[in-house]
């Protein structure tokens, strides 16, 4: 059992976790805390686990006499015991109890659930996070029960995870306190492995657990000095996430282990600096289903109608020579040679050309996507670039007019120019209208989620919360992206003409545009693998920089390039998604596992900054797709609400600030006190159960009658005769 | 937001239109196809009191660009505004969710709702607020009304015959804030059918709210017969048993409004929950003394009003069976002023009702810090907070709470109110929820008259105490959305009833005050009798006896009825309900009248309207109370939610104009589809009851 960054993401954790339970449930015979008799039992526990901890560890640490300083600095927290007990509040008996129900009924779940860690694998998974999602998952269980037997799966101590193929334990330190901002200290045992820390407390029951892929670490720095620190809990690590979460551990001085966590954690979090390999290339887990399939370029344009009279496919980009940062395959208007290509390319950014992103299926109205063009100072022109968007244009019979959208504000454009860059001027473009959409740039959005994690985390100023995040700006960001996607949505789908999106360099910026103006007007990609291909395609093959703006197993954290473009668009997909609750095939649990893999260095899919380089190294073959998760575990982030037939709809989500709202479900996750609501997706759920059950006894009553009456009517007849 | 079909679209399609590119649009004027005499449809009682041809009606953030044209006419109930043209879709919606639709039109505004009037012209952006009494110019080329339900309307009178501008204007000035209350219109000639909801003004409403509670040592007196004590409290009021009549009417005069204190809800504990005026620190009014009186004796008044309060608590005290200590709660500390909260109310009020859509983003950009600088939300979660904390001292402590108020009749109400809503899980029911506004709010005496500016008198004592209340609820319900059997949409809906004069439960500042305004009306109008009809009567009424006319058909108002009640009852609640009847054995004693299972079956028969149009059985006895103290509010600021359905329910984004329809219902369909499943559920077991009864017959 493991999980991505954090436990209290099902998403994450489930289908992992599934996996390596049904394999230990074949495996030993005690196994497995799948069952509802545990999972109720972790879930309610771990509100009181945090007072045990402290009186203990305050206990135990005076002993040892290392005193020092201040310890009381709350950082760090424990994420899945919070979690477990937020679930465990607001669902209250009833859906846990239907949940166990579930799972009774449809898994017949295995072994029966030994609330205490039998010694074998299955142990170190019984915790309550485990649990919880093992109840929850129950019900898939069964289906996942032919995964054969893995060979040489060792025993572990109990204070240790259960490791995923690929996994092992690279040090343990004991005596640690994990210091949570929210339940106080906590004594226990740290265990690092190649992919996650591992901290098991057994000071509460059920035991608390905290486990981080390192792959969301994005700092680590040492605290107190050996001769400096004074007081309890001073002397130790702090471990700095890319999830909005910042953990503290305290070590004895005495023992030293903190050198070798740190060493461990160093080398481990950040391979890409020590000349190591991803995680993601020892993870060696097999699911049915394979994620890399899910794009295929030339399928998805076909799907959208293409070649056409007007349109053709082009490998020109095959060796990724005319532009390294785009994929092999475009689509781009009929009318332009490939000669008119590399003039195109050479007046663009990097050779990034508007190239075909969606076509509307009806009018033939296109959003295309590009950088910005080489216009300079000078005002430079280039007739190959004017023809070819001419011939966008032309392509769409329905309109004598074309919109450039330029993502930022227009003097970040201008400014542009100065650096050889700049946007179309609407002499030289005839028929064509420049608007700017004002959208800022990585640096601006990179400063607010910053700001943001301030008012998110540890605690909430409750007396200015509104304001708070008002200042942070992170909504009104989220409101520019939003709105510029609606613009370009209905320039294409109510005024049935084509649009150009650009920013700088066009992967950023354009990026969140197309896939979001996508998403409104096709429901295909509202779908669970429509989704993945929305990524796959606007994102991964048109080469966002995502180990760039991750910065995935990089240690320079203060690197300018980061940058929340991705999360942000998520965030946005999330917006759209809570005014449409019936638009969409999946929940949010569905992107909140993708932020979270989007980190953990788990998968290959987001690793790299573009399709060559990920051929280069050969990731579609040696690591596993993110999309194998979760296509092979559909059932975890189907929304039951959803409604096959608004695939044919158009949204146009409201973007005004009073309809927009901060994600806490994700932001504040962390926090305890922010109970996020019961989603209505699983009261439906319930609902449904329960329909099911009645009609199941109602039917049991029909048969007991009739079989009474054909029981009794012969004694009656007797009686007569 | 909106989304639509893509290959079906209508052809009245508007389309969506960018703000930065906005054409002038021509305004939609009706071909001259009415040859007859448009008439506004009129209440048995209701009579026609101006007319103005050919007004333009807009929403003020479609831009003041598109307008429909009609009639305008001001009753002595309602503004009528008659159209031929088609309705907006958002308007109709929200129509339908009101308490009031079959009385009024889409487009119809019943006078009472009318809170600010403007005085607007084109082209010009500057507009003058008119008070009830302002003088006309000679023309007046438009009006803006600002409803107390944040909804804004602009007329233009730029094709009205020249006149008719201004007489309707003054019409709507004079009847709209009329000097008393009777002057409204307020009875619709028609009786209010049964709905089994007690009044709290029979000395045996009382004796049954004792029983039901079993708190002991209480006793209801009569005292008040003559509203001699106190004017603003009901002619029976429970008050301890060791209190004789005598002292009770000695103590009254030493607190303000003469209000002493009294109790309105218990357990069988001991645990009392009471509400009680401050004492009344300037007496003279009660016993004659002037202001020449001595200091000596006005300190000597002082302490004999303090020794009363002291009697009070004491004898709260006593009847405790276990003579545990009362908590005393002083909410004029704790709480928001009146004056406070109505501030608070301005600036949302501000907020939520811009001009023009260039105000509108201007403000869309600081709107979550204009919220929080009107404190509105830090004064729900205080009101939420105190509440809580009384609620554990009944139920925990088993301690009697006091809550002293200046005059016991505001915020005590809100609090008292929650405290029960907290505890009593019969509260938490439709029909426990409309009791015990009859008691804590109607019958004790909150001043709803005042309060909501129903007159123009006394502007300055207006404070939305009882939004106040409804928002807490608001809260409550978001965060324990199984918890309460009505919907936030109900309590939207009750928000907006108090402010049409035809629900006589929001109209009035005491049961006295509305017994006053009862006889005035049959004074003047003696052959006619004065029916009041409280706000629960929406309920039990098929209005049929409406003729139908008022908005289309029987059918049609049928079907409204049903889809709103749909919208008022909590599906969450039902399928809880549902839920119980899955374990094991329970379908089993459906029939068994005293399993719980069967009394179960009772209430869904009801709640989903299979026995009858009210969703409870108005004559089955209320079980006594079983003190639930589950309900735990989260009163952290970042938990509470801005009320968007009822502060920006009206308010449409500018830049966005396709069908507003798809916005509204898009939550509600989440609520449609649960529903329909429900009800597949009913009648599941519902036929397989019929069966069993069948086959139990043939044998």
């Amino acid at each position: 059992m493991f999980s991505g960054g954090g436990i209290e993401k099902r998403g994450i954790s489930k289908a992992v976790n599934k996996r390596s339970s049904s394999r230990r449930s074949s495996s030993s015979s005690t196994g497995s805390g799948s069952t509802s008799g545990s999972s109720s039992g972790s879930g309610s526990s771990s509100g009181s686990s945090s007072e045990s901890g402290r009186s203990n560890n305050s206990g135990s640490s005076s002993g040892s006499g290392s005193g020092s300083g201040s310890g009381s600095t709350p950082l760090g927290s424990p994420p899945h015991v919070q979690m477990a007990s937020h679930e465990s509040l607001n669902s209250e008996s009833k859906s846990s109890s239907l949940n166990s129900k579930l799972g009774h009924e449809s898994a017949g779940s295995p072994s029966a659930g030994s609330p205490s860690p039998p010694k074998s694998v299955c142990s170190s998974s019984s915790t309550s996070t485990d649990q919880h999602h093992h109840h929850q998952l129950a019900h898939v269980l069964s289906s996942t029960s032919k995964l054969t037997v893995r060979e040489g799966t060792r025993t572990l101590r109990p204070d240790e995870p259960t490791l995923v193929p690929g996994e092992h334990m690279e040090g343990t330190a004991r005596e640690v306190t994990y210091l949570c901002p929210y339940t106080g200290p906590k004594k226990g045992t740290l265990s690092v492995t190649n992919y996650r820390l591992y901290f098991r407390s057994p000071e509460t029951d059920p035991p608390f657990e905290l486990e981080v892929p390192l792959g969301v670490v994005s700092r680590i720095e040492k605290v107190g000095g050996a001769n400096t620190s004074r007081g309890e809990n001073s002397y130790g690590i702090e471990i700095f996430c890319k999830d909005i979460r910042n953990l503290r551990f305290a070590h004895k001085q005495e023992n030293h282990s903190r050198r070798m966590v740190t060493e461990k954690l160093l080398q481990y979090a950040f391979p890409a600096s020590h000349k190591l390999p991803f995680f993601a290339f020892e993870y060696c887990e097999q699911y049915p289903e394979n994620g890399w399939t899910v794009y295929e370029p030339i399928a998805e344009l076909k799907r959208q109608g293409l070649p056409n009279e007007s349109w053709r496919i082009t490998r020109i980009n095959e060796d990724y020579e005319l532009c390294e940062t785009y994929p092999a395959v475009w689509a781009v208007p009929a009318a332009a040679s490939d000669t008119d290509l590399r003039n195109v390319a050479a007046f663009r950014s990097r050779g990034r050309i508007p190239v075909l992103s969606w076509i509307h299926p009806e009018s033939q109205a296109t959003i295309t996507r590009c950088a910005q063009p080489l216009v300079g100072v000078s005002g430079k022109r280039s007739r190959d670039d004017e023809a070819y968007i001419q011939h966008i244009m032309d392509a769409n019979a329905q309109s004598h007019k074309i919109f450039i959208m330029d993502a930022r504000p227009s003097v970040n454009a201008v400014a542009n120019k100065a650096r050889g860059g700049g946007y179309e001027s609407e002499d030289a473009y005839q028929n064509a209208e420049v608007q700017f959409l004002d959208i800022h740039n990585i640096h601006v959005m990179r400063e607010s989620l910053r700001k943001l994690q301030e008012v998110c985390y540890p605690h909430i100023d409750n007396a200015h919360w509104l304001s708070n995040l008002e200042a942070t700006h992170w909504l009104d960001h989220i409101r520019c992206v939003l709105s510029g996607a609606l613009r370009i949505a209905d320039k294409v789908e109510s005024h049935k003409t084509s649009v150009v999106v650009h920013c700088s360099d066009g992967w950023d910026r354009t990026a969140q545009l197309t896939a979001l103006a996508m998403l409104m007007l096709d429901g295909y990609y509202r779908t669970i693998p429509g989704f993945a291909v929305l990524i796959e395609k606007e994102w991964l093959s048109f080469g966002h920089k995502f180990a760039q703006r991750i910065g995935h197993g990089d240690d320079r954290h203060q690197d300018e390039d980061r940058s929340p473009v991705f999360l942000q668009f998520v965030d946005c997909v999330c917006q759209v998604m809570k005014q449409f609750p019936h638009a969409f095939q999946f929940t949010e649990d569905l992107l909140i596992t993708v932020l979270d893999h989007l980190y953990s260095c788990l998968f290959g899919t987001f690793l790299y900054n573009s399709e060559r380089e990920r051929m280069e190294k050969e990731v579609k073959t040696k690591t596993v797709s993110l999309w194998s998760l979760i296509l092979s575990n559909p059932s975890d982030f189907e929304n039951p609400l959803y409604n096959p037939a608004t695939r044919h709809h158009v949204l146009f989500p409201l973007t005004s600030m009073r309809h927009l709202c901060l994600w806490d479900k994700y932001y504040c996750r962390w926090n305890p006190s922010m109970r996020p609501q019961e989603p209505v997706h699983i009261r439906f759920k319930e609902l449904l159960h329960v329909k099911g059950q009645l009609e199941r006894r109602v039917d049991e009553l029909r048969r007991e009658l009739a079989a009474r009456q054909t029981h009794d009517s012969p004694r009656v007849t007797s009686a007569i005769v | 937001m909106h989304s639509y079909r893509r290959s079906t679209r209508p052809s009245s399609f508007k389309t969506y239109v960018d703000i930065v590119e906005f054409e002038e649009r021509p305004v939609d004027v009706p071909e001259e196809v009415d040859n007859g005499k448009v008439e506004p449809n009129l209440l048995p009682g209701e009579i026609k009191i101006a007319e103005a041809n050919n007004v333009l009606k807009f929403a003020p953030l479609k831009t003041n660009k598109t307008g429909i044209s009609g009639t305008l006419f001001v009753t002595n109930f309602k503004v009528s505004f008659v159209t031929s043209l088609p309705v907006d879709s958002k308007e109709a919606e929200l129509h339908e969710r009101s308490l009031q639709s079959h009385y009024l039109g889409v487009h119809d505004v019943c006078l009472s709702e009318v809170d600010l009037v403007y005085q607007i012209s084109e082209g010009s952006t500057k507009k003058k607020r008119l008070l009830y009494n302002a003088p006309l110019p000679a023309r007046v080329s438009g009006l803006q009304l600002v409803l107390k339900n944040l909804r804004v309307i602009n007329f233009s009178f730029k094709f009205t015959p020249a006149g008719e501008d201004v007489r309707i204007g003054q019409a709507l000035l004079h009847h709209a804030f009329p000097p008393s209350i009777d002057h409204l219109f307020l009875s619709c000639g028609h009786p209010s059918p049964f709905t089994g909801i007690p009044e709290f003004c029979l000395a045996q409403d009382w004796e049954k709210e004792l029983q039901r509670t079993r708190c002991p040592n209480w006793r209801v007196s009569k005292h008040n017969e003559f509203f001699n004590l106190c004017s603003s409290l009901p002619t029976v009021v429970v008050v301890p048993r060791d209190l004789l009549d005598a002292q009770l009417e000695q103590a009254a005069q030493h607190f303000q409004g003469t209000r002493p204190p009294v109790w309105c809800w218990g357990a069988l504990g001991g645990a009392a929950l009471v509400r009680m005026a401050q004492i009344s620190p300037n007496i003279s009014d009660k016993i004659s003394v002037t202001k020449s009186m001595g200091t000596l004796q006005r300190r000597k008044l002082e302490e004999e009003s303090q020794q009363q309060e002291n009697r009070m608590m004491g004898l709260v005290h006593r009847c405790h069976p276990k003579k545990l200590q009362p908590t005393i709660i002083d909410l004029d500390q704790k709480l928001p002023s009146l004056k406070d909260l109505q501030i608070s109310y301005i600036k949302l009020r501000e907020l939520h009702t811009p001009d023009d859509p260039t105000q509108f983003w201007e403000q869309d950009r600081h709107y979550f810090s204009r919220w929080e600088s009107s404190r509105w939300l830090s004064y729900v979660s205080k009101c939420l907070e105190v509440a809580q904390n009384a609620a554990s001292a009944i139920a925990h402590h088993n301690s009697s709470v006091i809550l002293q108020e200046s005059e016991g009749r505001d915020m005590s109400a809100v609090i008292s109110s929650l405290v029960q809503l907290l505890l009593d899980p019969q509260v938490r029911t439709l029909r426990g929820f409309h009791s015990l506004i009859q008691k804590e709010w109607v019958t004790l005496g909150h001043s709803f008259c005042l309060r909501l500016g129903h007159t123009r008198n006394q502007p300055e004592e207006q404070s939305p105490v009882w939004l106040l209340f409804l928002d807490c609820v608001h809260q409550l319900s978001l965060q324990h959305h199984a918890a309460l059997e009505f919907t936030s949409e109900y309590l939207l809906a009750l928000w907006h009833a108090s402010h049409c004069s035809l629900h006589s439960s929001f109209m009035f500042n005491s049961v006295n005050a509305k017994y006053s305004a009862t006889a005035v009306l049959q004074r003047e109008n003696p052959q006619q009798p004065v029916y009041l009809r409280p706000v629960w009567s929406w309920w039990a009424e098929d209005h049929d006896w409406l003729g139908g006319e008022q908005n289309g058909s029987s059918e049609s108002v049928k079907g409204r009825r049903s889809a709103a009640r749909d919208l008022f009852l909590n599906v969450h609640y039902i399928q809880n309900l549902m839920e119980s009847l899955a374990v094991s054995g329970a379908l089993g004693r459906l029939r068994d009248p005293v399993s719980s299972a069967h009394h179960t079956w009772h209430r869904i028969q009801y709640l989903l309207g299979d026995s009858g149009p009210l969703p409870y059985d108005p004559n089955a006895p209320v079980g006594p109370l079983q003190i639930d103290a589950s309900l735990r509010v989260d009163v952290a600021l970042s938990s509470l939610k801005p009320w968007h359905e009822c502060f920006s329910g009206w308010i449409s984004e500018p830049s966005v104009t396709i069908n507003e329809i798809d916005s509204l219902s898009r939550q509600s369909t989440t609520t449609v589809q649960h529903w329909e499943h429900v009800r597949q559920i009913y009648y599941t077991i519902k036929s397989h009851l019929s069966e069993t009864l069948t086959n139990g017959v043939a044998e």
